[in-house]
């Protein structure tokens, strides 16, 4: 078994409400070091989003009260949410059209679906993450 | 004609009246030299002589000025109805002394004439105008004019019901006012039209999938074709032309369709995500604890859950392929990396069954111009056929090698039950399978579909060779990146290798950023 890593700093705001994923990632992230915040509902993960306290924010898109398409939207509006310091990665399983895909890359910072990737394996993709400061 | 009888009396009777009055001035004038002979004879004559020709004169003059005025008010009637001549006024009979009523009669024809002429093509005009717009009206299409100020000056009865409005509501109003528009790219009507009245004279334009959304109408949107033409500076004032083609039945159906194979791959892909992310956990947990029973187990099921997820992902790829989204993007890879990437992912597969992947990759291959996320699948359906379908032996085969035309061959070749000839030709056609294995062998028979679908969208051939009993050859070909480049380069100015069959949306890349 792996031995949970020191803490490494990044604070991460998982938005999921499919229970036995985020308990996966919950685990996953939280013993990879990472200071791990789970919201399930759209628009309370909208509002944790808009304090920018966090470096990684992992936004599925079809959650109850707001979509993660609208929450993003709203994210990237000045005029609603501050410039965020944290990057913006959608994990979905959802399929969308090349429009669709357009728009969440003009807009995110990266693009899971989410039954490719296994928790060890998001780990090292948000391990790559480039930040700026 | 009377009166032309009674202009030329009156001309001839002038100049008979001026001839006799000079020619008695003649004769007094000779009566007088005659008795008067203090002249020599000599100066009589020459004296005469010169009467005579001063009188001819005299008589031309004034013949010439009566003929002159009949035809002067003639021609002026005439250029004063003439189309091009501006400014002529008409001619005043009145002033005619000489076939006032002959040069009235004539000029009344004229006119008479000049007014039915314009009638007739009047009454042309009127009937064309009315042609159009009867077969516009008739066209089943919406048709909407437009003047060089984008304002709509016309609209087919088609079009104003399709927009649930008559004329007032859409006359002289600008485009975007009368219905939201959404085009599926940048390229939208109105930067065509910025475009063409920048440097074009004529120009049309089609654009498919346009999202309508019409005034009142808050949540029903169209879905349209539009084609429109462009004429600069069109002296009617019809700037530019724009018909719907409304699609949106068959376009709703088709998003309809995707979005039932999208919504199915996303609940088959949630269960997935949890199976395949507790296994990993288990995994952990269990490593170096559990029996190696146990521990098979786990390979079993990790195995299967990945078979799982190659299976979503072929039956989403095939209904890309459907909707005619096949598209491929090229880039250079270094083929041996993601041969062997896909591989250590199907060895996954081939250790719980006790199967070998061997790699047979040449040192000097060039790097290829390839869609990763799609020729990734073709070697795992490739793999996968050949676990599937090699019975007792053990080994599989994976070569890539230069070809003596310089592409790139890769074959998967394995020593199992083989293909009869008989099924060999439609092996590539989808939800084949080999029949004679269908017991024993679980697949959708998608993948060689698939495979070939995406190889051929690369510019690639496939092909398979097999012998009952002594195993099968799959084959592709690709191209070196170098020879795609340097195609492209000749061909077109696009910086971004693109090349697309039937397009394509990727369904899986993990890493895009």
């Amino acid at each position: 078994m792996d031995q949970p890593a020191a803490p490494n700093g990044k604070k991460v705001l998982i938005i999921e409400d499919e229970q036995f994923i985020s308990d996966l990632y919950v685990r996953a992230l939280t013993r990879a070091g990472y200071d791990v915040k789970l919201v399930i509902d759209g628009q309370q993960a909208l509002e944790a989003a808009q304090t920018n306290q966090y470096d990684i924010i992992l936004l599925d898109i079809m959650l109850p009260n707001l979509t993660g398409t609208e929450i993003l939207r709203r994210l990237r509006d000045l005029k609603q949410t501050p410039q965020l310091k944290a990057k913006v990665i959608i994990t979905t399983n959802l399929e969308l059209d090349e429009q669709g895909r357009a728009d969440m890359e003009s807009h995110a910072d990266g693009y899971i679906v989410k039954a490719e990737v296994t928790p060890k394996e998001l780990v090292a993709f948000l391990d790559q993450l480039q930040f700026n400061s | 004609m009377d009166h032309l009888t009674q202009a030329i009396t009156q001309i001839r009777a002038r100049v008979w009246l001026v001839s006799l009055l000079i020619q008695v001035g003649l004769v007094g004038a000779g009566y007088w030299l005659y008795h008067h002979p203090a002249l020599p004879l000599w100066q009589i004559l020459s004296i005469s002589g010169m009467a005579m020709v001063l009188s001819s004169a005299l008589i031309g003059i004034v013949a010439g000025s009566l003929a002159k005025l009949p035809l002067a008010a003639m021609g002026q009637a005439i250029l004063h109805i003439a189309p091009n001549e501006a400014g002529i006024k008409a001619p005043t009979f009145e002033d005619l002394r000489i076939g006032r009523q002959y040069v009235t009669s004539l000029a009344y024809q004229l006119y008479q004439i000049a007014s039915l002429q314009d009638n007739k093509i009047l009454s042309e005009h009127r009937r064309e105008a009315t042609q159009a717009s009867t077969i516009l009206n008739h066209l089943p299409l919406p048709v909407f004019v437009f003047n060089k100020q984008q304002l709509v000056t016309y609209a087919s009865e088609t079009a104003l019901a399709y927009c649930g409005t008559d004329s007032t509501a859409l006359f002289g109003k600008a485009l975007y006012d009368v219905a939201d528009m959404e085009f599926p790219s940048s390229r939208t009507l109105e930067s065509w039209i910025t475009e063409c009245q920048k440097d074009k004279v004529t120009d049309s334009a089609y654009w498919r999938r346009v999202r309508i959304k019409l005034p009142g109408e808050d949540k029903a949107i169209r879905q349209c074709d539009m084609a429109a033409f462009y004429n600069r500076d069109n002296p009617k004032g019809v700037e530019f032309i724009i018909t719907l083609f409304d699609r949106t039945q068959e376009y709703n159906q088709d998003d309809e369709s995707l979005n039932f194979v999208a919504l199915a791959v996303h609940e088959l892909r949630t269960p997935l995500t949890v199976l395949r992310g507790y296994i990993e956990a288990l995994e952990d947990e269990l490593a170096g604890k559990a029996d190696p029973e146990l521990t098979e187990f786990m390979h079993r099921m990790k195995a299967s859950s990945q078979q799982f997820s190659a299976f979503v992902n072929n039956i989403l790829n095939v209904a890309r392929i459907e909707q005619n989204q096949l598209e491929i993007k090229l880039s250079e890879e270094k083929w041996d990396e993601v041969i062997r990437s896909a591989g250590s992912d199907m060895e996954i597969r081939a250790r719980p069954l006790g199967k070998e992947i061997i790699y047979d990759i040449a040192a000097d291959l060039p790097t290829v111009a390839a869609d990763r996320v799609t020729v990734y699948e073709v070697i795992c359906n490739l793999l996968d056929n050949a676990i599937k379908y090699s019975a007792n032996s053990k080994q599989i085969t994976i070569k890539a090698a230069k070809t003596k035309d310089g592409l790139v061959e890769t074959t998967v070749q394995d020593q199992g039950v083989g293909i009869p000839g008989s099924v060999l030709p439609s092996l590539f056609e989808k939800f084949h399978r080999n029949h004679r294995n269908r017991s024993q062998v679980s697949g959708t028979g998608l993948g060689l579909y698939l495979s070939k679908t995406i190889i051929n969208a690369h510019g690639g051939d496939i092909w398979v060779k097999s012998k009952e009993g002594e195993g099968t050859v799959v084959g592709f070909t690709l191209k070196p990146y170098a020879t795609l480049a340097d195609e492209l380069k000749s061909g077109n100015n696009s910086d971004e290798l693109v090349r697309t069959a039937h397009g394509w949306i990727k369904n899986h890349s993990l890493y895009r950023r």
